[in-house]
């Protein structure tokens, strides 16, 4: 990929990403057999948002919340570089760790509640992303994504990796049943309670980018096969969607126990597949 | 130049708030919600939250216990903003005017745009309603 084709990618990843919601939200609607909303939905809101009057509970608060948009559009900007996957993983911690201590810089109640249940969710699926990049190691030898798109397709070894991932996207974007730390009826949106009119944009456009994010873990395990890659990327996008119209949320307790069973075993289980059966 | 105003049409979200109903007008917008009649269509979608909210829908005859609540909610929701007053109790205080424990209709209270009459509204008044309410929003 050249330079510049990167560089737009990653400098239109809200715009693209927010057409993915868009089509998220139909698709789901379409799931309940309801019309659902216009695809560019996510942009009205955006426009909306801009000519609402601002809010801000206190400075840190906003700039926190800046500075977890940025460094997660940073991030996004790594992929498409073909940056350290290690490099990235860390990097999207980082830019978690921005908004936790936003939600903990108000005194809201439910912006402290928020913060608490994202760092125990940040505690589950962090090891489980570390591990999945352990196994993209094993196989191709390489951390660097430039490297990894390039290698041949090599999927029946990362089976296991693919299907650990599955429990890691719906954490990240925080869909159901993994949506303990937003929360929306519960703890009214957790962090998000005290943004309002154009910050709280910076919040919904940076559920794009984390969106590219997850996604985009799970486009390299196709490697050099893109077609194939898409395919999977498009079967977790139903999948996702599926899972969260048809379940309930569950605790976070029981969050964690779901992701250290099931998501790590299921690296650990990756781990042992690739040593012993694929190398 | 883009006049953003009118994308406050397209994407209202709605912040819902009971002054001490009999939960009949609630059940009414849950339905609008619903596969059946479906709000979210219109980009309408069901918030908790004052600080993210453009449409206020009140149901309930505004009981005295409520009062800095509902004042306190409406100040916190950011211009511009209106406010849908969903039931005949809310409207005017209907079967339970001029009790003791309630003041009739929240139009004593704060100012209204939309009044919704019926006992319980029905959900085609409700959408009605927010239809309304959308084109007095762009105006504001």
């Amino acid at each position: 990929m050249s330079i510049v084709f990167s560089f737009m990618l990653g400098f239109f990843a809200p715009i693209y990403g927010g057409i993915f919601y868009g089509i998220d939200r139909v698709l789901k609607a379409k799931m309940q057999r309801r019309k659902g909303p216009p695809v560019l939905q996510p942009f009205y809101d955006m426009l909306k948002l801009f000519s609402k009057t601002k809010f801000i509970v206190n400075a840190p608060h906003t700039i926190w919340m800046i500075f977890y948009f940025l460094s997660l559009w940073a991030v996004v900007f790594m992929i498409f570089f073909g940056g350290n996957l290690l490099y990235i993983i860390f990097g999207h911690l980082l830019a978690t760790v921005f908004f936790i201590i936003s939600g903990y810089s108000v005194n809201s109640i439910f912006s402290q509640l928020g913060s608490n249940r994202k760092l125990l969710s940040v505690v589950a699926y962090e090891p489980i992303l570390i591990v999945n990049a352990i196994c993209i190691y094993l196989v191709f030898g390489t951390f660097e994504i430039s490297e990894i798109l390039a290698a041949p397709n090599n999927f029946n070894s990362l089976v296991f990796t693919f299907l650990s991932l599955l429990f890691v996207v719906p954490t990240v974007l925080k869909l159901s049943p993994f949506d303990a730390s937003k929360a929306h009826q519960e703890i009214v949106g957790g962090i998000e309670v005290e943004f309002g009119g154009v910050f709280y944009e910076l919040v919904y456009a940076a559920k794009f980018l984390e969106m590219i994010f997850v996604y985009s873990f799970i486009f390299i395990l196709a490697s050099n096969d893109y077609i194939f890659g898409t395919f999977l990327v498009v079967f977790s996008f139903f999948a996702v969607a599926l899972v969260d119209n048809s379940t309930a949320r569950i605790k976070i307790d029981s969050l964690l126990k779901a992701l250290y069973m099931y998501g790590f075993g299921l690296g650990i289980v990756s781990i042992f597949w690739i040593l012993l059966c694929c190398i | 130049m883009l006049h953003i105003k009118r994308f406050l049409k397209k994407s209202p979200w709605v912040l819902h708030y009971n002054t001490g109903s009999c939960n009949g007008c609630d059940i009414e917008i849950l339905a609008c919600l619903s596969p059946r009649y479906d709000l979210e269509r219109l980009g309408v979608l069901n918030t908790g939250n004052p600080k993210q909210a453009d449409i206020f829908l009140v149901t309930g005859p505004l009981t005295h216990r409520c009062h800095d609540r509902l004042l306190q909610l409406y100040s916190q929701i950011p211009d511009p903003k209106v406010v849908v007053a969903v039931g005949s109790c809310t409207c005017t205080g209907g079967v339970f005017k001029d009790m003791y424990n309630v003041n009739n209709g929240i139009d004593s209270l704060i100012p209204v745009d939309v009044y919704v009459p019926g006992c319980a509204s029905s959900p085609e008044l409700i959408m009605d309603g927010i239809v309304k309410a959308l084109e007095i929003l762009e105006g504001k």
